[in-house]
C-alpha cells in the first residue's frame, strides 16, 4: 500500500508538471560541524535539490514539491521527500476568509534508515478575520497522520491555535496566542501476554495466534499486544514587534508550554538531526522559549535577519543517561542558546541566500551536551509557465 | 488508517485530473507601466478580481508625498501569509493599470514592509505566489535544510 501511495504521488507530480502555472528549482549546499547534534561532533556536508510547481484553477491551487538530499560523509542517510496537495480559499466577506488544504507526503531514506520512511497526510483549516483595520483574529486547526515503515512510530495528532493581534500607530504590534495539541501514538508499547485457556478432558488446544506452552488441563498462549500513548500539550505565547523607521523591524517573543497529560513513550532514540524524531517534536517537552529577531533591508535590497533564541525544555518520560548508558534517575532537561544570521537577495528571476546558525545545547544527559555550527548557501530559480494575469 | 492515507492521495490525483480553467486577462501586468510608491496603509479587504479565481488581498495605500490613494492588488494567498494593518508603511513596486478618474490601481510585483521583502511576481509580471502557503508556519519555502 505504501508503494501505491508513492506511485500516486509521482503520477500526480508528473501530471501537474504538464499543467503547471509556476515551476521553481532550488539548490542549497549545507555544512555543519555537528551533524548528529550530540557530544561526539561529526562534520558533514549536505546538498539539497528541490523542485516546486503549482497550478491554479478556480479557487483551488494544486501544489507539489520534491527534495533530494545527499550527505557527503554519511551517504547512507540520503533521502527524498515528495509533497503534493491542494488548497482552497473561501471568502466569507471582505474582511474574513477560510483557508483549507489537504496534503500528502512521502519520506524515503536509503535502506539503513528505512524504518523511518513514512507516508503522511495532513488536513489544515484556517480562519482569519480583521476585527478592525488594526486587529486580526486567527483560528487554525491541523490534523496529521503518519504511517511509518516501523509502525511503532505511527501517530495521529490534532492542533488548535487561536491568535489575536493589535497594531498601534506607534508602529508597535502586540500578539497573543494559545495553542493546544494532542498526539496519539498507536502502538509504541509492544509486549507479550500469556493467555490461559481452560480446557476439559475432551477438548485440547485453544484459539488465537501464538505458541502453545501449556499442557492439560490448560493451554497457555503467548500473544503480542500493543498499547497506545497519548500526549496533550498547551502553550501560551506572546510577541511584541516594533518598526524602526521603514526598513528595520525588531521583535521579541516568548512561549511557555505545559504537558497536560501523557508522556513520551520512547525511552531513548538516537537523535539523528534529520531523521524524524518522536522525542524532540512539539509534543515532547514542557518549558519555555524566548526569542528576538532584527530584520533589516540593506542597500541593494539585501534582506538580513539576525536572531537569538534561548529555550529550556524538559522531556517527560525520557530519562537521562551517563556516557556509559547508565540511568541517572532524572528526567532529561536541556537549555539551548541559538544565534541565527540570514541574508537574502532577490533578483528578477531568482533569489540567493546565505545563512549561519550556532547552537549551544546544555543537557543533564551528557550525550546531548553539544554545540555546532551550521552554514548554508542556496539559489532558487523561478520559471513562469502560466498566464501573466 | 493506512488505507485512508491512500484514499486521500487518490482524491488529490482525481482533482488534479479535472480540466483547468483558463485565467482571465481583463487586468494584466504591463511592465512598461511599472512604478514605485511608498505610503501608509489606509484600508485592507479581500476582493474578487478575476472570474472564477480566489479573491485578492487589496490594500489602499496613501502615497507619502502626494497623499494620493492607490489601490494595490497583492495576491490571494497573501491574505493568510502576511498580517498587514492600517497605518503600516509599505514600499510597493508594481504595474499601474489605471489612473485618474477611474482610480489609481496597481498590480504589485514586490512589497517591502518592516524590514522584509515579499516577491509576488517576477520581472515580467508572472505570479510567483505558491499554493500551500496558508500553512506558512509549518511549510513555507524549504530553503536551506532542517538543521
Amino acid at each position: 500500500m505504501r508503494k501505491l501511495g508513492f506511485l500516486i504521488l509521482i503520477l500526480l507530480t508528473v501530471h501537474m508538471t504538464l499543467l503547471a502555472d509556476s515551476f521553481s528549482l532550488s539548490f542549497s549546499q549545507n555544512m555543519t560541524s555537528n551533524l548528529f547534534q550530540n557530544r561526539f561532533a561529526e562534520r558533514d556536508q549536505l546538498s539539497n535539490l528541490s523542485f516546486y510547481l503549482d497550478k491554479n484553477f478556480s479557487r483551488f491551487s494544486l501544489f507539489a514539491e520534491g527534495t533530494y538530499s545527499y550527505l557527503f560523509e554519511n551517504s547512507n542517510l540520503a533521502y527524498y521527500i515528495q509533497d503534493a496537495g491542494l488548497d482552497y480559499i473561501l471568502p466569507i466577506d471582505e474582511k474574513s476568509a477560510f483557508y483549507f488544504s489537504v496534503a500528502g507526503r512521502g519520506m524515503f531514506y536509503r535502506s539503513e534508515y528505512a524504518d523511518f520512511n513514512y507516508m503522511s497526510s495532513n488536513f489544515f483549516a484556517a480562519f482569519k478575520s480583521y476585527l478592525s483595520q488594526t486587529s486580526i483574529l486567527k483560528l487554525n486547526y491541523s490534523l496529521d497522520y503518519k504511517n511509518y515503515r516501523d509502525s511503532v512510530f505511527d501517530f495521529i495528532s490534532h492542533s488548535l491555535l487561536v491568535s489575536f493581534d493589535k497594531y498601534f500607530q506607534s508602529k508597535t504590534t502586540l500578539k497573543g496566542e494559545i495553542d493546544w495539541g494532542y498526539k496519539y501514538f498507536y502502538s509504541p508499547y509492544i509486549y507479550d501476554e500469556v493467555i490461559t485457556i481452560e480446557t476439559d478432558n475432551n477438548s485440547m488446544g485453544g484459539k488465537g495466534k501464538g505458541s502453545a506452552h501449556g499442557s492439560e488441563p490448560n493451554v497457555y498462549l503467548i500473544e503480542s499486544k500493543t498499547e497506545g500513548q497519548g500526549i496533550q500539550v498547551i502553550s501560551l505565547s506572546g510577541l511584541i514587534a516594533q518598526g524602526l523607521g521603514n526598513k528595520i523591524g525588531l521583535r521579541f517573543s516568548g512561549m511557555r508550554q505545559w504537558v497536560l497529560s501523557g508522556q513520551n513513550p520512547f525511552f531513548f532514540i538516537e537523535e539523528f538531526y534529520m531523521v524524524e524524531n518522536p522525542t524532540y517534536d512539539r509534543f515532547s517537552w514542557e518549558g519555555y522559549q524566548l526569542g528576538s529577531q532584527l530584520t533589516l533591508l540593506l542597500p541593494w535590497n539585501i534582506q538580513m535577519k539576525l536572531g537569538y533564541t534561548v529555550s529550556q525544555k524538559e522531556f517527560p518520560g525520557i530519562k537521562s543517561l551517563d556516557l556509559e548508558g547508565n540511568l541517572l534517575g532524572i528526567t532529561r532537561k536541556d537549555k539551548r542558546n541559538q544565534i541565527d544570521v540570514r541574508a537574502e537577495k532577490n533578483f528578477p528571476r531568482f533569489s540567493v541566500f546565505a545563512s549561519y546558525i550556532y547552537v549551544h545545547n546544555r543537557s543533564n544527559d551528557l550525550y546531548f551536551d553539544w554545540s555546532g555550527h551550521f552554514f548554508a548557501v542556496g539559489i532558487e530559480w523561478n520559471i513562469p509557465l502560466g498566464a501573466r494575469q | 488508517m493506512k488505507q485512508k492515507t491512500n484514499v486521500i492521495l487518490g482524491m488529490i490525483l482525481l482533482l488534479a485530473s479535472l480540466p483547468s480553467f483558463g485565467q482571465k486577462t481583463e487586468n494584466f501586468y504591463n511592465v512598461d507601466q511599472e512604478i514605485y510608491i511608498e505610503g501608509k496603509i489606509q484600508n485592507i479587504v479581500m476582493e474578487p478580481r478575476y472570474k472564477e479565481n480566489s479573491p485578492f488581498l487589496i490594500i489602499t495605500l496613501e502615497e507619502k508625498d502626494t497623499k494620493k490613494l492607490f489601490t494595490v492588488e497583492i495576491s490571494p494567498v497573501e491574505f493568510f501569509d502576511q498580517d498587514f494593518h492600517k497605518g503600516e508603511f509599505l514600499i510597493v513596486t508594481g504595474s499601474l493599470t489605471s489612473s485618474g478618474e477611474t482610480g489609481n490601481n496597481i498590480i504589485a510585483r514586490e512589497v517591502q514592509s518592516k524590514g522584509e521583502t515579499f516577491i509576488l511576481r517576477d520581472k515580467h509580471g508572472f505570479p510567483t505566489w505558491r499554493g500551500g502557503k496558508g500553512q506558512m508556519s509549518r511549510k513555507g519555502k524549504r530553503k536551506g535544510t532542517r538543521f
